[in-house]
């Protein structure tokens, strides 16, 4: 495709101008004008207006009442001016500023909220791990405690015991498995309400030489208590087991209420 | 149109008042229809206020920009629509509304057209069928040799006569 300016494009040009232009001939002009060829746009121009006069030769029509103001309220043109033209040239850039800073306000905003549920979020989560473990422990230590009664039951010759709960408390009731072999023995009560402030349960061996002390223990909150026993001396010899209330600490001999007795 | 392409309104509204009839006028000329016209009209206002910046005055008058804007406008639409259901309101009737800026106005159109009457006088018929086809209804020279039966190399002609004697009857007037 030429470039260069030819007498055959000034022949295209008024068809071109007034639209008349079609196939290949359309092409090759629209090709040779891209080209930025200053005779033909300079034709181009004289040709154009030209026709501007033939288009302005229409006998005019005034637009309507509602047309004239639909355009003027569309447009805004009511108004004197709609922005000032000396700060025009601010107006992109400060536009982009401000959209740039009430993004950050709202991010930042965003982001804070954000934070703050996160850390609430992370301790809500830190409670119910920390909940979890105390259940964990709870479930091993009671877990190590029945493999520890299983244990002793399993033993051949393990002996059981029951007590019956006693005034105040004649709901409660107590089990105690002793294992002759190796000694160890556990107590179960159940049933049983919290000792007052300052006083506990405590468990006694009764055997032929009277009450001899096993352990205090406290029950949690379904009544339940517990007492382990890695040896005892002379298993044959425990004939009764009894539960009595004794100050904190325990005591030597039983000197308090008997609640449990088997 | 520097002030328009600054966001000024009362600018706008000032080439609104002198051009509009002129550019409706046009819009009829092309569509027929006074409605459909006038609905073409405020999309070529809005696209003047919205790009008004793109004006280049090298290449056109501020009329000539718009009267260019609308013609494309009205021959889209036109071409969007059955031809043949064309001008079911006639150019006389749409001129007997003429309600717009007398005077001044008025009588730079009535000039305008006693002068390009005058030039177009100098045409065959033959010439300025073929250019009111083309620039009026977006004819290419195929579709009115196709309309008029006639040789295109004929039509062609016809053009390009008719645009070089339109050409020196205006600039001798």
């Amino acid at each position: 495709m030429t470039t260069t300016h030819s007498p055959r494009y000034d022949e295209m040009l008024p068809a071109y101008a007034v639209g008349a232009l079609d196939g290949n001939e359309l092409r090759e002009l629209e090709a040779h004008l891209e080209t930025g060829c200053p005779a033909c746009g300079e034709q181009l121009a004289l040709w154009q207006g030209d026709l501007e006069e033939l288009a302005a030769s229409v006998p005019p029509v005034a637009p309507s009442a509602e047309t004239r103001g639909r355009i003027l309220r569309l447009t805004g043109a009511g108004r004197p001016v709609r922005r000032a033209p000396r700060l025009r040239w601010l107006a992109l850039p400060a536009a982009a500023l401000l959209v740039l800073a009430l993004w950050g306000v709202v991010r930042q905003a965003r982001l804070g909220g954000e934070v703050e549920r996160l850390r609430s979020e992370r301790s809500r989560l830190e409670r119910q791990v920390a909940e979890l473990d105390r259940e964990l422990g709870l479930a091993r230590a009671e877990s190590q405690r029945m493999a520890a009664t299983l244990a002793i039951l399993s033993t051949p010759g393990a002996r059981t015991i029951r007590l019956a709960g006693l005034d105040p408390v004649p709901g409660a009731i107590g089990e105690t498995f002793v294992e002759p072999q190796n000694g160890r023995a556990v107590f179960w009560a159940f049933h049983l309400p919290a000792p007052e402030p300052g006083k506990t349960y405590q468990l006694w061996w009764i055997g032929d030489q009277g009450p001899v002390s096993a352990g205090t223990f406290d029950v949690d909150a379904q009544g339940r208590g517990r007492v382990e026993v890695a040896r005892v001396d002379r298993p044959d010899a425990i004939q009764e087991c009894a539960v009595t209330i004794e100050p904190a600490g325990g005591v030597p001999q039983p000197t308090g209420a008997m609640v449990l007795k088997g | 149109m520097r002030r328009i392409a600054a966001g000024d309104g009362e600018a706008l509204s000032q080439v609104f008042d002198l051009h509009s009839p002129v550019v409706l006028g046009l819009l009829v000329r092309i569509l027929g229809r006074r409605s459909e016209a006038e609905e073409i009209l405020q999309e070529v206002f809005l696209q003047i206020w919205t790009q008004a910046d793109r004006y280049d005055p090298e290449r056109a008058t501020p009329r000539g920009w718009m009267l260019m804007l609308a013609r494309s406008r009205a021959l889209d639409q036109l071409r969007r629509r059955n031809a043949s259901q064309r001008r079911d309101e006639t150019v006389a009737d749409a001129e007997a509304r003429w309600e717009g800026p007398v005077g001044t106005a008025r009588l730079e159109a009535s000039e305008r057209h006693g002068r390009i009457a005058s030039a177009l006088g100098v045409l065959t018929p033959e010439q300025r069928h073929c250019i009111e086809l083309a620039f009026f209804e977006g004819l290419t020279h195929t579709q009115i040799a196709d309309r008029l039966h006639a040789p295109l190399g004929t039509v062609k002609s016809r053009i390009l006569l008719g645009m070089g004697k339109l050409r020196q009857a205006l600039s001798t007037s």
